[in-house]
Protein backbone atom coordinates (compact mmCIF):
# COMPACT_ATOMS: atom_id res chain seq x y z
CA UNK A 1 0.00 0.00 0.00
CA UNK A 2 2.39 2.36 1.03
CA UNK A 3 4.54 1.53 -2.22
CA UNK A 4 1.85 2.31 -4.24
CA UNK A 5 0.93 5.68 -2.99
CA UNK A 6 4.88 6.36 -3.13
CA UNK A 7 4.74 5.39 -6.61
CA UNK A 8 1.45 7.44 -7.90
CA UNK A 9 2.79 10.16 -6.62
CA UNK A 10 6.22 9.91 -8.65
CA UNK A 11 3.85 8.66 -10.97
CA UNK A 12 2.46 12.23 -11.17
CA UNK A 13 5.61 14.02 -11.09
CA UNK A 14 7.23 12.29 -14.33
CA UNK A 15 4.02 12.49 -15.73
CA UNK A 16 3.83 16.30 -14.79
CA UNK A 17 7.09 16.66 -16.74
CA UNK A 18 6.20 14.96 -19.61
CA UNK A 19 3.26 17.35 -19.86
CA UNK A 20 5.32 20.31 -20.14
CA UNK A 21 7.17 18.87 -23.26
CA UNK A 22 4.16 17.65 -24.54
CA UNK A 23 1.79 20.23 -24.20
CA UNK A 24 4.65 22.23 -26.09
CA UNK A 25 4.69 19.78 -28.49
CA UNK A 26 1.02 19.42 -29.02
CA UNK A 27 0.27 23.45 -29.50
CA UNK A 28 3.31 23.04 -32.06
CA UNK A 29 1.39 20.44 -33.89
CA UNK A 30 -2.03 22.08 -33.33
CA UNK A 31 -0.80 25.54 -35.31
CA UNK A 32 0.88 23.54 -37.65
CA UNK A 33 -0.03 20.01 -37.80
CA UNK A 34 3.76 18.55 -37.70
CA UNK A 35 5.44 16.48 -35.19
CA UNK A 36 8.31 18.73 -34.47
CA UNK A 37 11.23 16.86 -33.87
CA UNK A 38 13.67 19.10 -32.78
CA UNK A 39 11.44 19.75 -29.46
CA UNK A 40 13.82 17.56 -27.62
CA UNK A 41 16.65 19.77 -28.50
CA UNK A 42 14.63 23.04 -26.95
CA UNK A 43 14.77 20.72 -23.54
CA UNK A 44 18.65 20.00 -24.01
CA UNK A 45 18.84 23.45 -24.69
CA UNK A 46 17.47 24.84 -21.81
CA UNK A 47 19.15 22.03 -19.39
CA UNK A 48 22.59 23.20 -20.75
CA UNK A 49 21.92 26.68 -19.90
CA UNK A 50 20.64 26.02 -16.84
CA UNK A 51 23.80 23.74 -16.14
CA UNK A 52 26.45 26.64 -17.20
CA UNK A 53 24.68 29.47 -15.45
CA UNK A 54 24.69 27.58 -12.43
CA UNK A 55 28.49 26.95 -12.73
CA UNK A 56 28.73 30.45 -13.75
CA UNK A 57 26.38 32.54 -11.16
CA UNK A 58 27.10 30.53 -8.02
CA UNK A 59 24.14 28.26 -8.19
CA UNK A 60 21.89 30.54 -7.86
CA UNK A 61 18.80 28.33 -9.39
CA UNK A 62 16.32 31.33 -10.36
CA UNK A 63 18.73 33.25 -12.42
CA UNK A 64 19.86 29.85 -14.15
CA UNK A 65 16.51 28.69 -14.84
CA UNK A 66 15.09 32.14 -16.30
CA UNK A 67 17.55 32.57 -18.17
CA UNK A 68 17.31 28.29 -19.57
CA UNK A 69 13.47 29.30 -20.19
CA UNK A 70 14.43 32.78 -22.36
CA UNK A 71 17.23 31.23 -23.66
CA UNK A 72 15.07 28.14 -25.12
CA UNK A 73 12.53 29.92 -25.83
CA UNK A 74 14.63 32.32 -28.06
CA UNK A 75 15.93 29.16 -29.52
CA UNK A 76 12.93 27.39 -30.43
CA UNK A 77 11.71 31.05 -32.31
CA UNK A 78 15.07 30.93 -34.23
CA UNK A 79 14.38 27.54 -35.29
CA UNK A 80 10.98 28.46 -36.69
CA UNK A 81 12.82 30.92 -38.40
CA UNK A 82 15.62 29.51 -39.85
CA UNK A 83 14.23 25.83 -40.82
CA UNK A 84 11.02 25.77 -40.97
CA UNK A 85 9.58 29.17 -42.00
CA UNK A 86 10.75 29.21 -45.68
CA UNK A 87 9.30 25.70 -46.13
CA UNK A 88 5.68 26.51 -45.14
CA UNK A 89 5.94 29.48 -47.34
CA UNK A 90 6.93 27.77 -50.19
CA UNK A 91 4.19 24.42 -49.28
CA UNK A 92 1.36 23.27 -47.68
CA UNK A 93 2.97 19.73 -47.55
CA UNK A 94 3.87 19.36 -43.81
CA UNK A 95 5.64 16.46 -44.30
CA UNK A 96 8.77 18.41 -45.57
CA UNK A 97 8.76 20.41 -41.75
CA UNK A 98 8.36 16.87 -40.34
CA UNK A 99 11.80 16.03 -42.19
CA UNK A 100 13.15 19.42 -41.47
CA UNK A 101 12.71 19.08 -37.96
CA UNK A 102 14.31 15.55 -37.48
CA UNK A 103 17.32 17.43 -39.65
CA UNK A 104 16.81 20.04 -36.70
CA UNK A 105 16.93 17.35 -33.76
CA UNK A 106 20.14 15.98 -35.32
CA UNK A 107 22.06 19.55 -35.50
CA UNK A 108 20.92 20.75 -32.16
CA UNK A 109 22.39 17.65 -30.66
CA UNK A 110 25.37 17.24 -32.36
CA UNK A 111 26.00 21.40 -31.62
CA UNK A 112 26.25 19.61 -27.91
CA UNK A 113 28.55 17.16 -29.02
CA UNK A 114 30.87 18.83 -30.72
CA UNK A 115 31.17 21.86 -28.34
CA UNK A 116 30.48 20.51 -24.57
CA UNK A 117 31.69 16.61 -25.12
CA UNK A 118 28.93 14.00 -25.10
CA UNK A 119 29.48 13.10 -21.15
CA UNK A 120 26.70 13.14 -18.46
CA UNK A 121 26.44 16.15 -16.23
CA UNK A 122 25.03 16.05 -12.95
CA UNK A 123 23.89 19.68 -12.01
CA UNK A 124 24.88 20.93 -8.61
CA UNK A 125 22.59 20.00 -6.04
CA UNK A 126 20.07 23.27 -6.38
CA UNK A 127 17.27 21.33 -6.16
CA UNK A 128 16.21 19.85 -3.10
CA UNK A 129 15.98 15.71 -2.74
CA UNK A 130 15.42 15.08 1.03
CA UNK A 131 12.42 12.85 1.72
CA UNK A 132 9.32 14.33 2.50
CA UNK A 133 6.30 12.01 4.47
CA UNK A 134 3.14 12.40 2.84
CA UNK A 135 0.54 12.75 5.75
CA UNK A 136 2.76 9.77 7.49
CA UNK A 137 1.29 7.13 4.85
CA UNK A 138 4.42 7.08 2.32
CA UNK A 139 7.87 8.91 2.05
CA UNK A 140 8.72 10.64 -1.21
CA UNK A 141 11.32 13.21 -2.42
CA UNK A 142 10.86 16.97 -1.62
CA UNK A 143 12.13 17.29 -5.52
CA UNK A 144 8.78 14.62 -6.72
CA UNK A 145 6.47 17.17 -4.67
CA UNK A 146 8.60 20.41 -6.40
CA UNK A 147 8.78 19.36 -10.02
CA UNK A 148 4.66 18.11 -9.40
CA UNK A 149 3.88 21.85 -8.31
CA UNK A 150 6.33 23.76 -10.91
CA UNK A 151 4.53 21.88 -13.64
CA UNK A 152 1.44 22.40 -12.53
CA UNK A 153 2.08 25.92 -11.39
CA UNK A 154 3.47 26.14 -15.40
CA UNK A 155 0.21 24.15 -17.24
CA UNK A 156 -2.06 26.50 -15.12
CA UNK A 157 0.02 29.78 -16.74
CA UNK A 158 -0.58 28.87 -19.81
CA UNK A 159 -4.15 27.99 -19.40
CA UNK A 160 -4.77 31.76 -18.32
CA UNK A 161 -2.62 32.63 -21.16
CA UNK A 162 -4.49 30.60 -23.91
CA UNK A 163 -8.37 31.89 -21.97
CA UNK A 164 -7.92 35.40 -21.31
CA UNK A 165 -5.30 37.04 -23.38
CA UNK A 166 -5.64 38.07 -27.20
CA UNK A 167 -3.16 36.01 -28.72
CA UNK A 168 -4.18 33.39 -26.37
CA UNK A 169 -7.64 33.60 -28.64
CA UNK A 170 -5.87 34.18 -31.67
CA UNK A 171 -3.71 30.77 -30.80
CA UNK A 172 -7.00 29.23 -30.04
CA UNK A 173 -8.51 30.43 -33.68
CA UNK A 174 -5.77 29.41 -35.35
CA UNK A 175 -5.13 25.85 -34.04
CA UNK A 176 -8.88 25.22 -36.00
CA UNK A 177 -8.21 27.44 -38.92
CA UNK A 178 -4.74 29.02 -39.05
CA UNK A 179 -5.54 30.77 -43.00
CA UNK A 180 -8.63 32.35 -41.05
CA UNK A 181 -6.88 33.59 -38.43
CA UNK A 182 -4.77 35.64 -40.52
CA UNK A 183 -8.09 36.76 -42.58
CA UNK A 184 -8.78 38.11 -38.80
CA UNK A 185 -5.61 40.50 -39.02
CA UNK A 186 -3.36 38.04 -36.78
CA UNK A 187 0.10 38.40 -38.21
CA UNK A 188 0.60 34.80 -38.31
CA UNK A 189 4.57 34.98 -38.39
CA UNK A 190 4.31 36.41 -35.18
CA UNK A 191 1.58 33.96 -33.61
CA UNK A 192 3.89 31.34 -34.68
CA UNK A 193 7.09 32.37 -33.18
CA UNK A 194 4.93 33.27 -29.90
CA UNK A 195 3.59 29.63 -29.88
CA UNK A 196 7.56 28.53 -30.99
CA UNK A 197 8.91 30.42 -27.64
CA UNK A 198 6.23 28.94 -24.65
CA UNK A 199 6.86 25.67 -26.29
CA UNK A 200 10.71 26.44 -26.19
CA UNK A 201 10.36 27.73 -22.62
CA UNK A 202 7.72 24.88 -21.39
CA UNK A 203 10.58 21.92 -22.20
CA UNK A 204 13.34 24.30 -20.92
CA UNK A 205 11.15 23.97 -17.61
CA UNK A 206 10.65 19.77 -18.39
CA UNK A 207 14.75 19.71 -19.25
CA UNK A 208 15.66 20.85 -15.97
CA UNK A 209 13.71 18.70 -14.02
CA UNK A 210 14.56 15.65 -16.21
CA UNK A 211 18.63 17.05 -15.97
CA UNK A 212 17.97 16.50 -12.06
CA UNK A 213 16.48 13.63 -12.61
CA UNK A 214 18.74 11.51 -15.18
CA UNK A 215 21.72 13.82 -15.45
CA UNK A 216 22.62 15.92 -18.27
CA UNK A 217 23.55 14.61 -21.43
CA UNK A 218 22.89 15.82 -25.41
CA UNK A 219 20.72 12.89 -26.36
CA UNK A 220 18.39 13.73 -22.82
CA UNK A 221 16.04 15.03 -26.14
CA UNK A 222 15.21 11.90 -27.11
CA UNK A 223 13.25 11.41 -23.86
CA UNK A 224 10.57 13.61 -25.69
CA UNK A 225 9.67 10.57 -27.64
CA UNK A 226 7.86 9.74 -24.39
CA UNK A 227 5.80 12.80 -24.31
CA UNK A 228 5.22 12.22 -28.14
CA UNK A 229 3.57 8.77 -27.05
CA UNK A 230 1.46 11.25 -24.53
CA UNK A 231 0.21 13.57 -26.63
CA UNK A 232 -0.75 10.73 -29.36
CA UNK A 233 -2.53 9.24 -26.36
CA UNK A 234 -4.41 12.24 -25.33
CA UNK A 235 -5.10 12.89 -28.52
CA UNK A 236 -2.65 15.49 -31.00
CA UNK A 237 -2.65 18.81 -30.53
CA UNK A 238 -5.29 18.95 -27.88
CA UNK A 239 -3.95 20.42 -24.45
CA UNK A 240 -6.21 18.82 -21.85
CA UNK A 241 -5.30 15.73 -24.46
CA UNK A 242 -1.57 16.08 -23.84
CA UNK A 243 -1.69 16.38 -20.27
CA UNK A 244 -4.10 13.75 -19.39
CA UNK A 245 -1.94 11.25 -21.72
CA UNK A 246 1.35 12.37 -20.05
CA UNK A 247 -0.49 11.74 -16.46
CA UNK A 248 -1.37 8.59 -17.64
CA UNK A 249 2.27 7.50 -19.21
CA UNK A 250 4.10 9.19 -15.93
CA UNK A 251 1.69 6.72 -13.98
CA UNK A 252 1.90 3.89 -15.94
CA UNK A 253 5.68 3.77 -15.80
CA UNK A 254 6.26 4.21 -12.10
CA UNK A 255 3.55 1.80 -11.12
CA UNK A 256 5.36 -1.22 -13.57
CA UNK A 257 8.83 0.27 -12.06
CA UNK A 258 7.30 -0.50 -8.50
CA UNK A 259 5.71 -3.87 -8.59
CA UNK A 260 6.73 -5.67 -12.52
CA UNK A 261 10.06 -4.38 -13.10
CA UNK A 262 11.88 -0.89 -13.86
CA UNK A 263 13.29 -2.54 -17.46
CA UNK A 264 9.33 -3.56 -18.24
CA UNK A 265 8.84 0.75 -18.19
CA UNK A 266 9.42 1.51 -21.83
CA UNK A 267 7.62 -2.17 -23.05
CA UNK A 268 4.43 -0.87 -21.27
CA UNK A 269 4.85 2.86 -22.64
CA UNK A 270 4.77 2.11 -25.84
CA UNK A 271 2.28 -0.72 -25.88
CA UNK A 272 -0.35 1.96 -24.76
CA UNK A 273 1.16 3.91 -27.78
CA UNK A 274 0.22 0.60 -29.89
CA UNK A 275 -3.24 0.18 -28.48
CA UNK A 276 -4.17 3.34 -28.53
CA UNK A 277 -3.71 3.20 -32.13
CA UNK A 278 -5.47 0.36 -32.71
CA UNK A 279 -8.62 0.79 -30.61
CA UNK A 280 -8.51 4.88 -30.73
CA UNK A 281 -6.49 6.75 -33.39
CA UNK A 282 -7.61 10.32 -32.76
CA UNK A 283 -6.76 9.54 -29.26
CA UNK A 284 -8.45 10.22 -25.75
CA UNK A 285 -9.10 14.37 -26.38
CA UNK A 286 -8.00 14.14 -30.17
CA UNK A 287 -9.91 16.23 -32.87
CA UNK A 288 -11.21 14.63 -36.10
CA UNK A 289 -8.81 15.09 -38.88
CA UNK A 290 -10.98 15.37 -41.76
CA UNK A 291 -12.68 18.46 -40.45
CA UNK A 292 -9.17 20.49 -40.89
CA UNK A 293 -8.35 19.55 -44.26
CA UNK B 1 -19.71 59.33 -58.90
CA UNK B 2 -17.16 58.06 -61.76
CA UNK B 3 -15.50 61.89 -61.23
CA UNK B 4 -14.44 60.63 -57.83
CA UNK B 5 -11.31 58.66 -56.78
CA UNK B 6 -12.26 54.87 -56.17
CA UNK B 7 -12.00 53.44 -52.62
CA UNK B 8 -11.01 50.12 -54.26
CA UNK B 9 -8.90 50.22 -57.39
CA UNK B 10 -7.64 46.96 -59.09
CA UNK B 11 -5.42 47.62 -62.02
CA UNK B 12 -4.01 44.59 -64.37
CA UNK B 13 -4.21 41.75 -61.65
CA UNK B 14 -2.59 38.83 -62.50
CA UNK B 15 -2.45 35.73 -60.06
CA UNK B 16 -1.85 32.12 -60.67
CA UNK B 17 -1.32 28.88 -58.79
CA UNK B 18 1.76 27.09 -60.19
CA UNK B 19 0.95 26.52 -64.12
CA UNK B 20 -2.63 27.47 -63.45
CA UNK B 21 -3.69 31.40 -64.16
CA UNK B 22 -6.58 31.90 -62.23
CA UNK B 23 -6.68 35.92 -63.07
CA UNK B 24 -5.25 37.10 -65.74
CA UNK B 25 -5.07 40.60 -66.36
CA UNK B 26 -8.25 42.21 -64.42
CA UNK B 27 -9.54 45.88 -63.72
CA UNK B 28 -12.28 46.59 -61.51
CA UNK B 29 -13.11 50.04 -59.36
CA UNK B 30 -15.41 50.27 -56.31
CA UNK B 31 -16.69 53.61 -54.98
CA UNK B 32 -17.01 54.87 -51.56
CA UNK B 33 -20.78 53.81 -50.42
CA UNK B 34 -21.30 51.37 -53.40
CA UNK B 35 -22.39 47.59 -53.39
CA UNK B 36 -20.64 45.98 -56.19
CA UNK B 37 -21.24 42.50 -56.91
CA UNK B 38 -18.66 40.25 -59.19
CA UNK B 39 -20.79 37.54 -60.85
CA UNK B 40 -19.53 34.18 -62.95
CA UNK B 41 -19.71 30.82 -63.03
CA UNK B 42 -17.98 28.59 -61.14
CA UNK B 43 -14.03 28.54 -61.16
CA UNK B 44 -14.20 31.79 -62.92
CA UNK B 45 -11.55 33.31 -60.85
CA UNK B 46 -14.31 35.18 -58.34
CA UNK B 47 -12.59 33.61 -55.19
CA UNK B 48 -9.33 34.01 -55.89
CA UNK B 49 -9.59 37.88 -56.63
CA UNK B 50 -11.33 37.91 -53.05
CA UNK B 51 -8.12 36.49 -51.70
CA UNK B 52 -5.48 38.46 -54.25
CA UNK B 53 -7.36 41.48 -52.51
CA UNK B 54 -6.98 40.89 -48.86
CA UNK B 55 -3.57 39.20 -49.56
CA UNK B 56 -4.27 36.02 -48.91
CA UNK B 57 -3.01 34.72 -51.98
CA UNK B 58 0.36 36.16 -53.71
CA UNK B 59 -0.86 38.63 -56.58
CA UNK B 60 1.46 38.05 -59.57
CA UNK B 61 1.09 41.64 -61.06
CA UNK B 62 -0.88 44.44 -60.94
CA UNK B 63 -1.29 47.55 -59.05
CA UNK B 64 -3.91 47.66 -55.95
CA UNK B 65 -4.66 50.65 -54.06
CA UNK B 66 -7.20 51.51 -51.18
CA UNK B 67 -7.96 55.21 -50.93
CA UNK B 68 -4.98 56.14 -53.09
CA UNK B 69 -2.38 53.99 -51.38
CA UNK B 70 -1.27 50.85 -52.40
CA UNK B 71 -3.23 48.01 -50.46
CA UNK B 72 -1.02 45.68 -48.66
CA UNK B 73 0.21 42.32 -49.43
CA UNK B 74 -0.19 40.58 -46.42
CA UNK B 75 -3.73 39.92 -45.11
CA UNK B 76 -3.08 41.27 -41.29
CA UNK B 77 -1.94 44.49 -42.76
CA UNK B 78 -4.55 44.60 -45.50
CA UNK B 79 -7.00 44.03 -42.88
CA UNK B 80 -5.48 47.39 -40.27
CA UNK B 81 -6.04 49.07 -43.58
CA UNK B 82 -9.67 48.83 -43.41
CA UNK B 83 -10.43 45.54 -45.62
CA UNK B 84 -12.14 42.38 -44.61
CA UNK B 85 -13.58 39.56 -45.36
CA UNK B 86 -16.22 36.51 -44.66
CA UNK B 87 -14.12 34.06 -46.81
CA UNK B 88 -16.26 31.43 -48.62
CA UNK B 89 -17.41 28.35 -46.83
CA UNK B 90 -18.28 31.15 -43.69
CA UNK B 91 -15.00 29.74 -41.80
CA UNK B 92 -16.25 30.59 -38.79
CA UNK B 93 -13.88 28.92 -35.82
CA UNK B 94 -16.12 25.73 -35.00
CA UNK B 95 -14.55 25.52 -31.13
CA UNK B 96 -14.76 29.05 -30.07
CA UNK B 97 -18.08 30.58 -29.09
CA UNK B 98 -19.91 33.33 -31.18
CA UNK B 99 -18.46 36.03 -28.48
CA UNK B 100 -14.56 34.81 -29.04
CA UNK B 101 -15.40 34.42 -32.67
CA UNK B 102 -16.15 37.86 -33.02
CA UNK B 103 -13.62 39.43 -30.78
CA UNK B 104 -11.29 37.38 -33.32
CA UNK B 105 -12.54 39.71 -35.60
CA UNK B 106 -11.71 42.92 -33.82
CA UNK B 107 -8.40 41.39 -32.90
CA UNK B 108 -6.55 44.74 -34.89
CA UNK B 109 -9.14 46.71 -32.94
CA UNK B 110 -6.90 48.78 -30.06
CA UNK B 111 -9.85 50.38 -28.02
CA UNK B 112 -12.16 48.49 -25.56
CA UNK B 113 -14.78 51.63 -26.23
CA UNK B 114 -14.20 51.32 -29.72
CA UNK B 115 -14.93 46.96 -29.94
CA UNK B 116 -18.20 47.59 -27.69
CA UNK B 117 -19.51 49.72 -30.19
CA UNK B 118 -19.03 47.50 -32.79
CA UNK B 119 -20.26 44.65 -31.13
CA UNK B 120 -23.80 46.51 -30.35
CA UNK B 121 -24.05 46.95 -33.54
CA UNK B 122 -23.33 43.50 -35.03
CA UNK B 123 -25.68 42.56 -32.46
CA UNK B 124 -28.11 44.83 -33.49
CA UNK B 125 -27.91 43.89 -37.49
CA UNK B 126 -27.84 40.03 -36.16
CA UNK B 127 -29.93 39.28 -32.97
CA UNK B 128 -29.24 35.99 -33.50
CA UNK B 129 -25.76 36.11 -32.50
CA UNK B 130 -26.49 37.91 -29.17
CA UNK B 131 -28.76 35.17 -28.45
CA UNK B 132 -26.41 32.61 -29.41
CA UNK B 133 -22.88 34.57 -27.86
CA UNK B 134 -22.24 31.80 -25.14
CA UNK B 135 -22.58 29.12 -27.68
CA UNK B 136 -19.78 27.37 -30.01
CA UNK B 137 -19.75 28.60 -33.20
CA UNK B 138 -19.54 24.83 -34.42
CA UNK B 139 -23.24 24.28 -33.05
CA UNK B 140 -24.46 27.08 -35.25
CA UNK B 141 -27.29 26.72 -38.35
CA UNK B 142 -26.08 27.56 -41.82
CA UNK B 143 -27.28 30.69 -41.78
CA UNK B 144 -26.56 31.86 -38.40
CA UNK B 145 -22.54 30.77 -39.30
CA UNK B 146 -23.44 33.21 -42.62
CA UNK B 147 -24.42 35.81 -40.06
CA UNK B 148 -21.35 35.00 -37.67
CA UNK B 149 -18.87 35.43 -40.20
CA UNK B 150 -19.95 38.62 -41.78
CA UNK B 151 -20.61 40.02 -37.93
CA UNK B 152 -17.05 39.08 -37.40
CA UNK B 153 -15.25 41.01 -40.21
CA UNK B 154 -17.49 44.23 -39.87
CA UNK B 155 -15.58 43.57 -36.26
CA UNK B 156 -12.50 45.28 -37.24
CA UNK B 157 -14.38 48.28 -38.41
CA UNK B 158 -13.70 47.84 -42.36
CA UNK B 159 -13.88 50.77 -45.02
CA UNK B 160 -14.73 48.09 -47.77
CA UNK B 161 -16.40 44.73 -46.58
CA UNK B 162 -15.67 41.74 -49.06
CA UNK B 163 -17.65 38.82 -49.19
CA UNK B 164 -16.69 35.78 -50.92
CA UNK B 165 -20.26 34.10 -52.05
CA UNK B 166 -22.52 34.00 -48.68
CA UNK B 167 -25.36 32.64 -50.16
CA UNK B 168 -23.64 29.51 -50.73
CA UNK B 169 -25.52 26.58 -49.34
CA UNK B 170 -28.07 28.79 -47.64
CA UNK B 171 -32.45 28.00 -48.16
CA UNK B 172 -33.63 30.71 -50.05
CA UNK B 173 -35.91 32.50 -47.19
CA UNK B 174 -32.34 33.08 -44.74
CA UNK B 175 -30.49 34.30 -48.74
CA UNK B 176 -33.15 36.88 -48.65
CA UNK B 177 -32.20 37.99 -44.33
CA UNK B 178 -29.35 38.08 -45.00
CA UNK B 179 -28.93 40.33 -47.89
CA UNK B 180 -31.40 42.56 -46.53
CA UNK B 181 -29.21 43.20 -43.46
CA UNK B 182 -26.00 43.63 -46.34
CA UNK B 183 -28.34 46.48 -47.63
CA UNK B 184 -28.37 47.92 -44.07
CA UNK B 185 -24.83 48.07 -43.53
CA UNK B 186 -24.23 49.62 -47.03
CA UNK B 187 -26.55 51.90 -45.88
CA UNK B 188 -24.85 52.66 -42.58
CA UNK B 189 -21.35 53.75 -44.58
CA UNK B 190 -19.58 50.49 -45.44
CA UNK B 191 -18.65 49.72 -48.74
CA UNK B 192 -19.40 46.09 -50.31
CA UNK B 193 -17.76 43.93 -52.81
CA UNK B 194 -18.95 40.51 -53.16
CA UNK B 195 -18.83 37.77 -55.61
CA UNK B 196 -21.49 35.48 -55.93
CA UNK B 197 -23.09 32.73 -58.02
CA UNK B 198 -26.57 33.71 -57.33
CA UNK B 199 -26.40 36.14 -59.67
CA UNK B 200 -30.06 37.72 -59.76
CA UNK B 201 -29.76 38.36 -55.90
CA UNK B 202 -25.99 39.68 -55.99
CA UNK B 203 -27.18 41.81 -59.26
CA UNK B 204 -30.30 43.32 -57.51
CA UNK B 205 -28.57 43.90 -54.09
CA UNK B 206 -25.77 45.64 -55.81
CA UNK B 207 -25.38 49.19 -57.63
CA UNK B 208 -22.38 48.28 -60.31
CA UNK B 209 -21.71 44.78 -61.35
CA UNK B 210 -18.98 42.73 -62.71
CA UNK B 211 -19.20 39.59 -64.82
CA UNK B 212 -16.26 37.52 -64.75
CA UNK B 213 -15.21 34.45 -66.89
CA UNK B 214 -12.42 32.25 -67.13
CA UNK B 215 -10.07 34.72 -65.26
CA UNK B 216 -10.87 38.19 -67.32
CA UNK B 217 -13.82 40.18 -66.66
CA UNK B 218 -16.52 40.01 -69.62
CA UNK B 219 -18.45 43.08 -68.59
CA UNK B 220 -19.11 45.43 -66.48
CA UNK B 221 -22.17 47.80 -65.82
CA UNK B 222 -24.97 49.20 -63.50
CA UNK B 223 -26.43 46.54 -62.05
CA UNK B 224 -30.16 47.25 -63.33
CA UNK B 225 -28.78 47.18 -67.06
CA UNK B 226 -26.91 43.82 -66.24
CA UNK B 227 -30.28 42.22 -65.40
CA UNK B 228 -31.76 43.06 -68.19
CA UNK B 229 -28.58 42.16 -70.94
CA UNK B 230 -29.65 39.47 -72.90
CA UNK B 231 -26.26 37.77 -72.74
CA UNK B 232 -26.10 37.50 -68.70
CA UNK B 233 -29.95 36.56 -68.50
CA UNK B 234 -29.36 33.30 -70.74
CA UNK B 235 -25.57 32.67 -68.74
CA UNK B 236 -26.36 33.63 -65.28
CA UNK B 237 -29.57 34.30 -64.83
CA UNK B 238 -31.28 30.99 -66.03
CA UNK B 239 -33.95 32.52 -68.54
CA UNK B 240 -34.13 31.68 -72.15
CA UNK B 241 -32.61 34.39 -74.68
CA UNK B 242 -35.52 36.58 -75.86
Amino acid sequence: METLLQQVINGFSLGSVYALIAVGYSLVYSILLFSNFAHGGFLVIGGYICYYTLAAVGNNIWVASLLAFLGAGVSAVLVERGAYKPIRERTNVTLYLLIASMGMSIVIENIFVVTVGGRFRALPPVIPMTPVSVFGLATTSAFDILSLVMAMIFLAGLQVFLSTTKWGLAIRAASYDLKTAGLMGVNVNKLISIVFFVAGLLAAVGGIFLSVRYTLYPQLGLITIKAFVAAVIGGLGSLPGAVVGSLILGLAEMLTAGFISSQMRDIVVFGMLVLTLLWRPTGLFGKHISEKV
Amino acid sequence: MLTKEPLLSVRNLHVSYGAIRAIRGIDLDVYDGEIVCVIGANGAGKSTLMNAIIGNVKREEGTLLLDGKPLAGRSYQAVAQGVSLAPEGRKVFAPLTVHENLMMGAFPIKERSKIGEDLDWVFTLFPRLKERKDQHAGTLSGGEQQMLSIGRALMSSPRLLLLDEPSLGLAPIIIRDIFKELKRINDEGVTILLVEQNARQALLLSHRGYVMQTGRMLMEGLAADLLKNPDVEAAYLGTAKK
